[in-house]
């Protein structure tokens, strides 16, 4: 079957795989009408030309199941001020009603100015939600309305990045640095989570073991795939790359690489969770276990051998392809 | 720019079989601890004779976190008395950290009953001295009734059935999704596991190059330099 350059990699992969990758497609599919839909509710809005409302996490990953929360905030690319549309009431009229309310912990449901984002790059004003804002915009975002201020806030954060990068044949450092710093954020903020409360403790450790490292991974590989570029192929590589799914851009790597039975192992794997995920007696299940019990639950089980095959793939590409050279040189120092 | 030349030894995971240390058979807390020097990341427990199993249960029953991120069990295939769901029995009573329990495709007698053992039961493509099992056509009705079984691939058992190799790349292709953990070596004349050599090793880099994201576990030890 021949292609063209817009067929999505994760099709491309599929097939490869006997029976495909239904979860993920059926997923993109829900996501599809889903932000259709949302984009007629939110249509009779007013909105300022320096404005969007950015959703993220499944939505942008485009891996919506029934019961994802709506994660999402208004981001302004213009000057601080009182008064922004839209206001936060009247999106949260429409997003993240009922049990599809945002966390508690005020990342989202808020308003997001760009040039925090682009200004507050490392030091003590880059805060937890700042550093959080900045990735997932970057890594796992998509507008839902203002589109246009999302791409001019999207590219104005990507080149305060890219302002660093001045040679040919360099990725870039600070950009990578910061993906890195984001991913062991997260993976400790699961601890310091856990101590305060560890409700649905197995539930946030599946979703470590997965999602959150699908979106790290699909940051970390695009940025070192850079290493091969001349310094102006960097910016429209990085945009290209990262207006996918981050399943695009790992299953483009596989293929790139030559690694498509590890990308069909790793991403079916993936495909599997997403299909569990979509099971409510399951999450129900994984919701409820502890820290101390979740090895007697098969369930659990089951997601981190998922989770295991996923990664193995993931540091398959990472260091036994062409690769592993860029990230010995870079990924850890 | 060089492209960097992958040795196939430089793959991670690679571990070793405990039944390439014949001297110390039986002898487990002596067999990990060697397989251990070779990598503290994978490791396969041969008891290949049926008499070996009880010993390596009592071991496992009793042993602290043996610390392995990938452990696997071979199952006997020789010397069996037991009756085949007693066996089955004792193969699903190892403990949870065995992660493998290879099994050889042609020892089945009823293979839906090894579904008992669930996604730790994996498959090993025979050699020409087996009378199934070699070939993915002969492989397919056994993982199609056994569908949470995955496959160990048997590098030197796919080139003896096909030197060129076709056979091996079909095994893996059809089977994708189910590969789990690679056997490597070479093999003597009479179809007995030794040290991977300098041929092997280049006739082999195509198939292995698509297994570069499961563990290895070498049958033979590495050749001298």
């Amino acid at each position: 079957m021949s292609h063209d350059s817009t067929t999505p990699a994760i099709e491309r992969l599929a097939e490869h795989r006997a029976g495909g990758l239904p979860n993920l497609v059926e997923a993109r599919s829900r996501t599809d009408r889903a932000q259709d839909q949302l984009r007629r509710k939110m249509a009779t809005l007013d909105v300022d030309a320096d404005a969007s409302v950015v959703l993220f996490g499944s939505w942008g990953r485009r891996e919506l199941t029934e019961h994802s929360d709506d994660d999402w905030l208004v981001l302004v690319n213009g000057p601080a001020r009182e008064l922004v549309r839209p206001t936060l009431e009247e999106v949260g009229a429409v997003l993240g009603v009922g049990t599809r309310k945002p966390g508690k912990r005020a990342i989202f449901g808020v308003l997001s100015w760009c040039g925090d984002l682009v200004d507050n790059i490392g030091l003590q004003d880059d805060d937890n939600r700042n550093l959080t804002h900045r990735m997932l915009l970057m890594l796992e975002s998509t507008p839902s309305i203002g589109a246009e201020a999302y791409d001019r806030a999207w590219t104005r954060v990507l080149d305060g990045y890219l302002a660093e990068s001045r040679r040919d044949r360099r990725l870039p450092r600070f950009f990578l640095n910061d993906v890195v710093r984001y991913w062991r954020t997260i993976a400790v903020d699961f601890v310091g989570k856990q101590r305060e409360d560890d409700h649905k403790w197995g539930l946030r450790n599946a979703k470590l073991r997965t999602s959150r490292k699908v979106l790290f991974a699909g940051g970390l590989i695009p940025i070192l795939r850079c290493h091969d570029l001349p310094r102006d192929r960097v910016r429209p590589f990085l945009i290209e790359q990262l207006s996918r799914p981050a399943t695009d851009r790992i299953a483009d790597a596989f293929l790139s690489l030559d690694q498509t039975d590890a990308g069909v192992r790793c991403l079916g794997a993936y495909d599997k969770w997403i299909g569990m995920l979509g099971d409510e007696t399951l999450r129900r299940e994984l919701s409820r276990l502890t820290a101390e019990n979740a090895a007697q639950s098969a369930a659990y089980t089951d997601v981190r051998r998922l989770a295991n095959d996923m990664q193995a793939g993931l540091l398959a590409l990472l260091f036994e392809t062409r690769l592993a050279p860029t990230v010995r040189e870079y990924a850890i120092f | 720019m060089l492209a960097p030349r992958l040795s196939l030894l430089d793959h991670h995971p690679i571990g070793i079989a405990t039944g390439v240390f014949v001297e110390a058979r039986g002898d487990w807390p002596t067999l990990v601890e060697i397989a251990r020097g070779v990598s503290p990341f994978v490791t396969e427990l041969t008891a290949l004779s049926e008499s070996e199993l009880p010993y390596l249960l009592r071991y496992l029953g009793v042993a602290e976190d043996l610390a392995f991120a990938y452990l696997s069990v071979h199952a006997p295939s020789k010397g069996r008395k037991v009756p085949e769901a007693e066996l089955i029995e004792m193969l699903r009573s190892l403990p949870s950290a065995v992660e493998a329990i290879v099994v050889h495709p042609d020892t089945m007698v009823e293979p839906i009953a090894y579904r008992r053992l669930g996604h730790r039961l994996v498959l090993e493509n025979m050699d020409m001295r087996k009378a199934t099992g070699r070939t993915a056509d002969e492989l397919s009705p056994y993982l199609e009734a056994l569908p949470a079984a995955g496959l160990c691939f048997d590098v030197a058992h796919a080139a003896n059935i096909d030197g060129s190799l076709r056979e091996g790349h079909h095994l893996l292709t059809r089977f994708a999704d189910r590969l789990r953990h690679v056997h490597v070596s070479s093999l003597d004349a009479s179809g007995h596991h030794v040290p991977l050599t300098v041929r092997d090793e280049r006739v082999f880099a195509p198939v292995l190059h698509r297994c570069r994201d499961v563990p290895w576990i070498l049958e033979a030890p590495l050749r001298e330099p």
